[in-house]
């Protein structure tokens, strides 16, 4: 890992020529994070809250085709979707996001390698920024990261005074990517860096997660999930915000009697229709059910098979639940 | 706040109702909804500015209505409401949706409530569908708590959004909601969230034939959005509950409101406000304006 | 197509008991009305779905008539009178939504208008030649179809290969 400073100047700089080399340039936005078409639209703020949504749409979009079809009298003709071959450079991701991209990757790869994700995710370089904000609803710490951890991020910044961070490069393909604009950078100081990563608030510790594992492994039937979605709505807000939440449903959207394509659009494990069998039977009939699996699916079933926590700690989904269904409450309830 | 909590410790203790519809307090400017079934809970009901929530959607809910069966015998759910939310009861009592005797309604004299959690309670914060609003008092209710507050004067910003988006040519306004509904991620949290979106099979979720594409897309959120603010023109009332549940922040209550105007105008109709009259789009007057067809 | 050639594409839903008879009349009386309209007949006006209207336009109509029986004249006695408050709502809305005043209109013609119904479907399809193409509503996916062109598949192969037509 290397350390340098960057001035804020420079850092523009540095996004005004990935613009000009064409890349598609992304930071947080209001609501959700969005392309920039000038840099003077950027603003880097640690002690910002979370956008609403999470940049995962630009890996994983909301809807798109994966397959067009015509149909003959005796045959379909199929065309297969090319990937956009784009470099996207994603600036000032929150740490509880940059961690995404490294949970995402097993789901997409472990029996088909998933070529929509893959060709993105490869064109993706993350730069995460540290982190000075904490609400009831932030639990980092708890899944195993924290505000100033560089999980998943290419390069790290760290702001050290008003004009000046520090970049610290993570990955290979973040040293590879930061050469070609190597004239910005200055040499770095680490004891500096650590001096105000240091200052920085973390969230408390909620939950033990080995802890909240076990107790899942045993408590499916446990009564105690009866009551947990009386509450709940059924919409889709917390899987569609989430930065790793990734069901997806296959549609067909058709042009006209024989042309059409293929949709890949989100799907939401709350949803009621989502387990819905044709036979109209529906093995997760009531709302507790549905919010068991989605606790067991993020902190059981994925560490099972992936060793991961499907779950950065960002929040989201509890901070913009309509009638504020907290899943830190809930995942802390986890025990006997 | 202790005689809410008394009166629905006894209606709960009466066997009158099966459970009391309320809000409690999280943290210091949040609430969320409670359905409290014991006393205990309802020690925990409050009502402040920062009761956002409207209730009222949970009257619809299949869970819900099941915890009326107590031991053999179908009890009256007990709800606390803001007046506005009671609007959206009599709507749904006027719907079919709902017996006037099946639900005991605790309402409150309102004063308005904040924009979103976390905020002080000032004219500024005050939520948009705050400052239009005209009763501040329940127009029907069991039971009323708290004393008359004078509201904060703010300027209706929905309405001048309305305005300036109606001076705008046909293909700018095109241009201004596609942007707008572009951002939808078909989430459905505006439908789940509105106390009048009841159905049971929503006509999104049918697929033969999908009328409503199902793909975030552009064409697919534009008749989603079409279609949801179609079905509720002269029912909305108002709540804005859509908006804020929206994690997009598509501004709905623009729509909302705008048909809203279109009711009182052409029919003086408001949706939720009387028992006693039927609903504007489920009755007709063959004096109806005929003014639109050749 | 070029623009020269352009004529709208005109999609009428019209009820069973008036505006189609009356359809019929003005066929059976020889009248000559533009043949852009495509008539959809459907039970009753107020069977008519809005949805039928945003698909309409999904698929790439350039104007829709809405048509029924005059009021009171409802086979069901109040159909129409229940579609007039809805659609008023709906016209509201797409107006609101920036969908130009004339795409979709309505009217009411009865059984034996034979020669109104030549009127409003000439009128319709005069307003919407003069408003041009709508290409607004079905260019929704604009930017998708750009990203992922509609497909070009090989026509010949699929359509009728020589074994099919037998």
């Amino acid at each position: 890992m290397e350390e340098k400073i960057i001035s804020k100047e420079d850092l523009l700089n540095l996004c005004k020529d990935v613009i000009g080399n064409g890349h598609t340039l992304i930071t947080p936005g209001k609501t959700e994070y969005t392309v920039v078409k000038d840099t003077s639209e950027i603003v880097l703020d640690t002690t910002a809250k979370p956008t609403k949504a999470s940049y995962k749409t630009f890996v994983f979009p909301k809807a798109e085709p994966v397959i067009y079809y015509k149909r003959g009298k005796n045959d379909v003709q199929l065309l297969d979707v090319e990937v956009e071959q784009k470099k996207t450079v994603i600036l000032g991701a929150k740490p509880c996001d940059t961690n995404s991209f490294n949970i995402l990757r097993h789901l997409f790869n472990w029996d088909y390698k998933d070529e929509f994700y893959n060709v993105r995710e490869k064109q993706f370089i993350v730069i995460g920024l540290m982190c000075n904000f904490s609400d009831n609803f932030c639990f980092c710490t708890s899944v195993g990261s924290s505000p100033v951890s560089d999980k998943g991020a290419d390069i790290f910044l760290v702001p050290l005074d008003e004009n000046n961070y520090t970049l610290r490069v993570v990955t290979e393909k973040g040293g590879e990517f930061i050469k070609d604009y190597s004239k910005y950078l200055n040499a770095g100081d680490e004891a500096k860096t650590k001096a105000v990563t240091d200052t920085v608030k973390h969230p408390e510790i909620a939950f033990d997660s080995k802890q909240v594992h076990e107790w899942l492994g045993t408590n499916f039937e446990n009564p105690k999930w009866d009551g947990v979605g009386d509450l709940c709505l059924s919409c889709a807000q917390c899987a569609f915000v989430c930065p790793v939440c990734h069901c997806f449903d296959i549609v067909d959207e058709d042009y006209n009697y024989t042309e059409g394509r293929r949709m890949k659009n989100w799907d939401g494990c709350q949803f009621g229709h989502f387990t819905l069998h044709a036979s109209g039977h529906n093995p997760r009939d009531i709302q507790g059910k549905r919010y068991r699996q989605r606790v067991n699916h993020k902190f059981k079933y994925y560490v099972d098979k992936f060793g991961e926590i499907l779950c950065t700690g960002c929040g989201r989904c509890s901070r913009g639940c309509a009638v504020s269904i907290d899943i830190k409450e809930i995942v802390s309830n986890c025990k006997d | 706040m202790d005689d809410l909590r008394k009166y629905a410790a006894e209606l709960l203790e009466k066997g009158e109702v099966a459970a009391v519809i309320g809000y409690q307090q999280v943290s210091e400017k949040r609430t969320k909804p409670i359905i409290a079934k014991t006393a205990e809970d309802c020690a925990k009901l409050v009502f402040n500015e920062y009761c956002l929530n409207n209730l009222a959607v949970y009257l619809t809910k299949a869970r819900v209505k099941e915890l009326r069966r107590v031991n053999g015998a179908v009890l009256k759910l007990a709800i606390t409401a803001k007046p506005c939310d009671v609007h959206g009861i009599v709507a749904l009592i006027q719907e079919s949706q709902l017996k006037r005797e099946d639900v005991t309604i605790i309402s409150f004299n309102c004063a308005g409530v904040v924009k979103d959690f976390g905020m002080d309670f000032n004219g500024e914060t005050l939520a948009t569908k705050c400052v239009p609003c005209d009763t501040h008092k329940p127009l029907y209710s069991d039971m009323v708590f708290g004393e008359e507050k004078e509201t904060p004067k703010v300027s209706d910003e929905v309405l001048a959004k309305i305005e300036s988006i109606e001076k705008m040519s046909a293909a700018e306004r095109f241009e201004y909601f596609k942007a707008e509904f572009d951002k939808c991620i078909k989430c459905y949290a505006c439908r789940a969230a509105c106390p009048l979106c009841y159905c049971q099979r929503c006509i999104t979720d049918k697929t033969i034939p999908r009328w409503v594409e199902s793909s975030a897309h552009s064409r697919g959120n534009f008749s989603w959005n079409v279609v949801r603010a179609f079905h509720l023109s002269g029912r909305c009332i108002g709540c804005g509950e859509c908006e804020r549940a929206c994690p997009m922040d598509i501004p709905l209550s623009l729509l909302n409101r705008k048909m809203v105007i279109e009711a009182k105008e052409a029919y003086s109709y408001i949706s939720g406000r009387s028992l006693e009259t039927p609903t504007l789009v489920g009755s007709f007057d063959v004096k109806d304006s005929d003014e639109l067809f050749m | 197509m070029s623009e020269e050639k352009w004529e709208p594409k005109i999609v009428a839903f019209v009820c069973n008991w008036c505006t189609y008879t009356g359809a019929d009349l003005a066929g059976t009386s020889r009248l000559k009305y533009p043949t852009n309209v495509k008539l959809i007949r459907v039970m009753c006006s107020g069977g008519i779905d809005p949805v039928f209207i945003l698909k309409a336009f999904e698929r790439g109509a350039d104007g829709i008539l809405v048509s029924g029986c005059h009021p009171n004249d409802c086979h069901y006695n109040a159909g129409n009178f229940h579609a007039r408050r809805r659609w008023e709502f709906f016209d509201e809305l797409l107006k609101f939504l920036g969908i130009e005043e004339g795409r979709l209109q309505f009217s009411w013609v009865s059984a034996s208008e034979g020669k109104k119904f030549v009127d409003v479907v000439t009128k319709v399809t005069n307003d919407v030649k003069a408003m041009g193409q709508f290409k607004a509503y079905k260019d929704l996916n604009d930017e998708f179809t750009a990203k992922f062109p509609e497909p070009v598949l090989n026509e010949k192969e699929i359509i009728m290969s020589e074994e099919d037509a037998k």
